[in-house]
């Protein structure tokens, strides 16, 4: 196995307020391998949109990374000076994000900003870049192309601006692509296109994939490996298949039991009572013991690591693996 | 867009049609009577009769007024009560000096302001923020006439830099530029603040924005996130404000030209208001609101350029 794209070590995103510092990412290490896609699942507030942010040094201030170290193709991204950043933007690595509808200038047009994208990171003629905003377009499906290029994005509906959010983060053709609950905003079928499109793009690029969501649906449907976040922590981490076969975090299981499916005739879909703590109001021990049904002393007592179960697995859970309890 | 532009120009003539009422009832409630003023003090009551009755004001109110749309109507402003001047042609001579003033306070307050305002919205809460703020608002609070007064003293008394009285000549001849800088100073100095405090609060909504994170994603430059991203889009709600500000600027150039004796409509204005000079006060009014309007429709012209969500609608 080649060393992966993306390797992240005991990242921690901290924002400064008044009542000491708050840890939206707390020491989170992962990995992203070479061409293949990770699933980034969680609740609201689960700090996953944080993880994304920090990677691309774009995180609102006043928050920053307080430690950890993310390295990228080797080299660790947060000791880049800023016209290094600047160039990894857009170039190396490329952010798609949730809000198609607000995420594009209102004042240019489509293909403006799209070329804008190129000429960041490279010369060339007017003409030259034009036709390759064109191209970029195609790409991504979108129809008539050269007419879409001088529409401004009020113009198009959600779907063809995701689309076009897509081809620009994609024109300069980066080695990984960050998708920020890319499809959420949409319709469902609209959903499916545009995962169908992101799948499709990576076979032909080889580009690796972080795909951030709230939908396991999604994660099915796309991801490689997953890797669930709860209140700043990777709960647990797994290939996809183990995820939703042999799930071992108590919360991996009640996010699976919380989605629908049309082959179980279930009369109700089982809900995780309560809400991911603020992570100024973090509980003792294990951070998910207040909503978990399996809490025992221990769980409220001290913080469980994320362990290895077996060679892909890894779990943060006292109980685990669930068999022995059960 | 031409529709609409059309329709902003038929919406205008009630407009037009209230200032003159307004003007016309507020030149009666002015205790001096025109026919007084034009006779002189050696006048007897005989002669005063005859002009008045000359002038028409013997009619009924509601007759002067018809008489003086009718003849507005015609383009026929009338004469000045006071020295027989068509009332035209003394505007014609003032529009341009006046014009010439608004052109050089603007030219440097507005890019000044919104530069200040970016700047200010960019590097939100340090100290040159706070700096850029305690000026705007200075010069929001400090009034026209007191700031004109402080230069001419500073700059034209203590240092004789700059000539204080009247236009030197035309604006592309050194005289005429050296006379224009004090009271361009004057006029634009109350209208930076404004401007900075409207682009400061619309660039810190506009930085926050989605649009702005994708810019900084692509990997542009902070200088063109700033320019192309924040300010582009921050600049609507800055030209609304412009257009309603030039309103008080027009307030403004009444009180500088008068400070400065600038040949203008301004003075023109507070020259025959003082003096009861119905027709030409009524003048110097249509002009001025005629100024107000095609502003504002300028300013609607201009939101259509800015922002292309309200080209089609």
């Amino acid at each position: 196995m080649s060393a992966p794209i993306l390797d992240i070590r005991g990242l921690t995103t901290a924002f400064k307020t008044r009542n000491g510092p708050i840890k939206a990412v707390d020491g989170i290490s992962l990995t992203v391998e070479r061409g293949k896609t990770l699933g980034i699942v969680g609740e609201s507030g689960s700090g996953k949109s944080m993880l994304s942010l920090s990677i691309m040094g774009l995180v609102p201030p006043p928050g920053r990374i307080a430690t950890g170290e993310i390295v990228f193709q080797g080299s660790d991204v947060l000791k880049y000076s800023p016209a290094e950043i600047r160039d990894m933007r857009g170039n190396r690595i490329s952010m798609i994000f949730q809000e198609p509808m607000t995420s594009l200038n209102p004042v240019h047009t489509v293909g403006f900003q799209i070329i804008e994208a190129i000429r960041a990171h490279r010369k060339g003629s007017e003409r030259e870049l034009r036709k390759e905003a064109i191209e970029a377009l195609r790409r991504v499906q979108i129809p008539s192309p050269e007419r879409r290029f001088d529409e401004f994005p009020h113009q198009l509906s959600g779907g063809m601006r995701q689309r076009v959010m897509i081809a620009m983060a994609l024109v300069c053709e980066p080695d990984l692509l960050i998708a920020d609950e890319p499809t959420t905003a949409l319709d469902v079928t609209i959903q499916a296109q545009i995962l169908d499109l992101l799948r499709e793009l990576q076979a032909e690029t080889g580009m690796a994939i972080i795909l951030i969501t709230h939908d396991l649906g999604v994660v099915a449907q796309v991801a490689d490996d997953v890797a669930v976040m709860y209140a700043g922590k990777i709960v647990e981490r797994a290939p996809v298949g183990a995820i939703f076969d042999d799930p071992q975090h108590p919360y991996t299981i009640g996010l699976i039991g919380s989605m629908p499916r049309m082959e179980d005739d279930v009369e109700r879909l089982v809900a995780i009572s309560g809400v991911v703590p603020p992570p100024f109001r973090l509980p003792v021990g294990c951070r998910f013991n207040p909503r978990c049904p399996f809490a025992d002393d221990e769980c409220r007592a001290s913080q469980p690591a994320l362990v290895e179960i077996s060679s892909s697995h890894a779990v943060a859970c006292w109980n685990a693996p669930l068999e022995e309890h059960a | 867009m031409l529709r609409h532009t059309a329709e902003r120009l038929l919406l205008a003539i009630p407009v037009l049609f209230g200032v003159l009422l307004l003007g016309f009832v507020l030149m009666q409630v002015v205790p001096t009577d025109p026919a007084i003023v034009r006779a002189g003090p050696t006048a007897t009551m005989d002669i005063i009769e005859a002009i008045r009755r000359d002038l028409g004001l013997d009619q009924p109110l509601w007759r002067q007024f018809l008489i003086y749309i009718g003849k507005l109507v015609q383009g026929d402003l009338g004469v000045s009560i006071i020295n027989n001047v068509p009332v035209t042609q003394e505007l014609g001579a003032t529009i341009g000096p006046t014009l010439e003033l608004m052109l050089a306070s603007l030219i440097w307050a507005i890019p000044l302001g919104i530069l200040m305002g970016t700047i200010g919205g960019y590097y939100r809460g340090t100290f040159l923020d706070r700096a850029i703020m305690a000026v705007s608002v200075a010069g929001v609070s400090v009034p026209v006439f007191f700031l004109g007064l402080v230069l001419i003293w500073l700059l034209g008394f203590q240092y004789q830099i700059f000539p204080f009285t009247g236009r030197g000549g035309p604006l592309w001849t050194w005289e005429g530029i050296k006379a224009i800088v004090l009271p361009a100073l004057t006029l634009g100095g109350v209208f930076v603040g404004p401007v900075a405090r409207m682009t400061r609060s619309s660039v810190l909504d506009v930085l926050g924005a989605d649009h702005v994170r994708t810019a900084r994603a692509k990997g542009l430059p902070e200088r063109q996130v700033v320019s192309r991203h924040a300010l582009r889009n921050a600049l609507v709600p800055v030209v609304t404000l412009i257009g309603l500000q030039i309103g008080f600027l027009l307030g403004g150039a009444v009180v500088t030209e008068t400070v400065f004796s600038w040949p203008g409509i301004g003075r023109l204005a507070v020259g025959a208001i003082l003096s009861s000079d119905l027709p030409m006060a009524q003048g110097t009014i249509i002009v001025l609101s005629l100024g107000f309007i095609i502003v504002n429709l300028a300013v609607d012209v201009l939101y259509a350029v800015l922002d292309p969500r309200v080209r089609n609608a």
